[in-house]
């Protein structure tokens, strides 16, 4: 229950359900989301894919380093299909967050933020973030040939 | 009303920690960009350098504490009942001091 | 016109539905106006209104997805069926009338009042033109709940985080140089929930009807705290 001033509800007379609580319109598929608010919520959803990652990364990190091989069981994974597309998730997910993140710092030094300008810097997020991804995706068809 | 928990601090934190990790990043990928170590050897010389072992250190540990402040925020949205929210921010501490631990171990024992 | 609306009657119904009319166009211009001729057709509709240019904020309302005020609203600009709910996330009375009591309850907890403390002057407390711009943006408000209401760290912690209208009026007073609590204003609002919580989604700045900005009146509290802290 709510706790606070706003658990002072007014009597309720003659309800069908007189106990029940009152229905709530929330329903995110329904309202409308800006491009402001696409890139905030990918910037949420980057974030936690990048936090799910760091173990793996620093796994990496460590086989990389392993004084013979070098990579060992690591590259064949990272060819396979399932390995592509989550270096290509996880491409998506850094470029969108450092993307977002310096957005964030901007607007924390009082820059872009005007609604217009907002707007606009939204849709280069999304747009860096694309092309990230475009480039990887290239460099890794690329470089499966060489 | 419940107590309040001061924000400007995991705020500043979590912006302090952007930019020393996007420093670092920018610095990471433009090396790579410019001067891609060639083998093995001349990747493993780069990163475990005098100045990269320390370095990198320090990008993990901001990245860690970064994404603290992060997921914590994620958490205290959604995770309303106290036993689930105290599980969920214990995992998450395990889960990136897993990762600072393992980074330190490996940038360590390899040399 | 095709007009869908939420309805719910808590002494008839055990669940809301969306309900359909057809309704035949006079010279209706604005949305509002359309419901006053659907509510001469079917008087069971519930829905507030006032003024009716867009000054009081009593008709606000989800339309077509995006909340708003219906006085406002030029039905040439609406896709049919105009689909009509009630403000997202705000517990629903009748139809279309939400419950304001928390909305009201965050705007007093910020204290909406001048503070000027000291002994009263001789005439006004005055102010220079400067230092009245500085409530340009702010003062503005008229409480509709557009912005919370669009506000996803809103709707899922209604109760702790403060919302954009409440912040933009505690942004409001912050910035009143005839104000002397800044001090107790800034570290009340010093809090993970309270104003943290803020995403800079800017929902609130897409919907609001007065064309007013809380996301970037929030980041100048942040930077007020910001100030204070360090």
């Amino acid at each position: 229950m709510e706790t606070g001033p706003a658990s002072a509800m007014p009597e309720r007379r003659t309800l069908k359900d007189p106990g029940g609580a009152r229905p709530v319109f929330l329903n995110p598929l329904k309202v409308h989301l800006p491009v402001t608010a696409t890139v905030s919520l990918a910037h949420r959803i980057s974030g936690l894919i990048l936090v799910l990652a760091l173990p793996f990364l620093v796994l990496a990190l460590a086989a990389s380093l392993d004084a013979e091989a070098g990579g060992g069981g690591w590259l064949p994974l990272l060819k396979s299909i399932g390995g592509r597309i989550c270096l290509l998730v996880f491409v998506w997910s850094l470029a969108h967050h450092t993307a977002a993140g310096v957005r964030h710092l901007l607007f924390d030094a009082g820059i872009g933020t005007s609604y217009p300008r907002a707007r606009s810097s939204a849709w280069t997020v999304h747009a860096a973030a694309a092309i990230a991804v475009l480039a990887a995706a290239a460099a890794l068809a690329f470089g499966a040939r060489a | 009303m419940k107590a309040s928990l001061g924000g400007v601090r995991p705020w500043v934190l979590q912006r302090a920690t952007a930019l020393l990790a996007l420093a670092f990043l920018l610095y990471f990928l433009l090396h790579l960009a410019i001067a891609p170590p060639d083998s093995h050897a001349e990747w493993r010389a780069w990163i475990l350098s005098p100045l990269m072992r320390p370095a990198l250190v320090l990008f993990v540990g901001a990245v860690a504490l970064h994404a603290w402040v992060g997921t914590r925020d994620v958490i205290l949205d959604y995770i309303k009942p106290l036993g689930l929210r105290l599980a969920a921010l214990c995992l998450l501490a395990l889960w990136l001091g897993a990762t600072v631990a393992g980074a330190i171990s490996a940038l360590n024992t390899s040399s | 016109m095709k007009i869908s609306i939420y309805r719910y009657r808590p002494e008839e119904d055990d669940k809301p539905r969306m309900q359909h009319y057809d309704v035949a166009l006079g010279d209706e211009r604005m949305l509002l106006d359309v419901l006053e001729r659907l509510k001469a057709q079917d008087p069971t509709i519930s829905y507030r209104r006032s003024c009716r240019e867009g000054v009081c904020g009593s008709d606000a309302m989800n339309i077509n997805g995006r909340n708003g005020l219906a006085c406002l609203t030029n039905i040439r600009t609406l896709k049919e069926p105009v689909v009509l709910r009630p403000l997202p996330g705000f517990p629903i009375i009748r139809d279309l009338v939400v419950d304001m009591t928390r909305f009201y309850a965050h705007y007093h907890a910020i204290r909406p009042f001048v503070l000027p403390g000291g002994p009263p002057p001789e005439k006004e407390r005055l102010q220079s033109p400067e230092e009245r711009d500085a409530l340009n943006g702010l003062y503005e408000c008229i409480l509709c709940a557009c912005c919370s209401s669009s506000c996803p760290s809103y709707w899922w912690n209604p109760e702790r985080f403060l919302g954009p209208a409440a912040l933009l009026q505690a942004a409001r007073f912050i910035a009143d140089s005839r104000d002397a609590d800044t001090d107790r204003r800034v570290d009340e609002l010093n809090d993970v929930y309270k104003l943290y919580r803020c995403r800079v989604i800017m929902n609130c700045a897409d919907v609001c009807p007065k064309g007013l900005n809380p996301a970037a009146a929030i980041e100048g509290v942040r930077a007020a705290v910001l100030r204070r802290s360090f």
